[in-house]
């Protein structure tokens, strides 16, 4: 059958270096994206660069894998979710006194706001990221 | 010192690779060194925490993001056909077709629509030709000037033969519309 230019397959529907590559940068990437969360408060890092790690952990996967056993709208009510908790934890730990008061405390505070922000931000880019796949015509199955 | 002047260079250089480069997804591969570079030029001048975000953003999310819309940019595949004259396969003959003024035009008017042209030499006979499935368009050197032949459900060979009436060419070429069913229609 002559395709017309909507359905022109270029390349095969799995490449075999990609599936290899990413199966084997897998759990290191996911030990970097969380050693960069963990470590944000004393050295280079922090929330937001690990988290776009996680989301890029998302994305590979999903490119290997183009299969949605995680739904997108629990991963974007889960995003809401960890937002929230990062206007909360300021606003009943910070604002409130309790670290001036025990300064002992202040890098646990600042590890547990670098984890919130590490996996709210992976969530969101890892969601935007998918979505945009979804509905710009590319659909379920996206190979590269 | 050395080193950012070095690494600045080279950015420039992948920058105009990036402008100049014809197929899309080679400026977007450029573009990734790009950014890659930008990450080390940030490490270089202190700034790690950039130089992290710029790494997995710029060339992690940004790349993937790009190689995924250009999904629907697609290669476009002309398949040239040597029908029965497998001593038509030389150099000189795969040459001789690449720089024909009609195959020429056939390729800028892909290009300009940002398609991929991709030409492929085959010793398939037509009927064959037109079902096979990665062949979008397929053109036959008949004895006077070339024949295009494609599927008639397709816009962009309507616009091909469009082209072809508006401006006109140097050789005679022919668009043949076939029939064929396409899956799922």
């Amino acid at each position: 059958m002559i395709n017309n230019s909507r359905s022109v397959q270029d390349l095969p529907e799995q490449s075999l270096i990609l599936e290899v590559v990413i199966g084997f940068l897998y759990p290191f990437m996911l030990l970097l994206g969380f050693f960069i969360i963990l470590n944000g408060h004393h050295s280079p890092g922090g929330g937001f660069q690990g988290g776009s790690v996680l989301a890029a952990l998302f994305i590979a996967r999903y490119i290997v894998f183009p299969v949605h056993d995680i739904s997108n709208d629990i991963m974007h009510i889960f995003q809401r979710i960890f937002l929230a908790m990062i206007l909360l934890t300021p606003m009943l730990l910070l604002f409130s006194g309790f670290i001036h008061r025990n300064p002992e405390f202040r890098s646990w505070y600042l590890l547990m706001m670098n984890i919130l922000i590490g996996l709210q931000v992976g969530l969101e880019l890892g969601v935007a990221v998918l979505r945009f796949a979804f509905f710009e015509g590319v659909g379920k199955t996206w190979h590269l | 010192m050395i080193v950012e002047t070095v690494t600045l260079l080279t950015m420039m250089l992948f920058a105009l690779l990036v402008i100049h480069s014809r197929m899309l997804r080679q400026a977007v591969i450029h573009l990734a060194v790009f950014s890659l570079l930008t990450a080390f030029l940030y490490l270089l001048l202190a700034a790690p925490e950039l130089a992290i975000a710029e790494a997995a953003i710029g060339s992690g999310l940004v790349t993937l993001l790009y190689l995924a819309s250009l999904k629907r940019n697609p290669v476009y595949t002309i398949a040239v056909l040597a029908e029965g004259h497998s001593y038509r396969m030389t150099n000189a003959y795969l040459g001789y077709m690449q720089h024909m003024r009609a195959m020429r035009d056939i390729r800028h008017f892909f290009r300009r629509r940002e398609y991929e042209p991709q030409i492929v030499f085959s010793e398939k006979t037509l009927e064959e030709a037109l079902q096979f499935p990665s062949f979008d368009l397929v053109i036959r050197e008949e004895k006077e000037g070339i024949s295009a032949h494609g599927s008639s459900q397709s816009y962009i060979l309507e616009e091909l033969e469009m082209m072809f009436i508006i401006h006109g060419t140097g050789s005679n070429i022919n668009i043949v519309r076939h029939d064929v069913r396409m899956e799922g229609q």
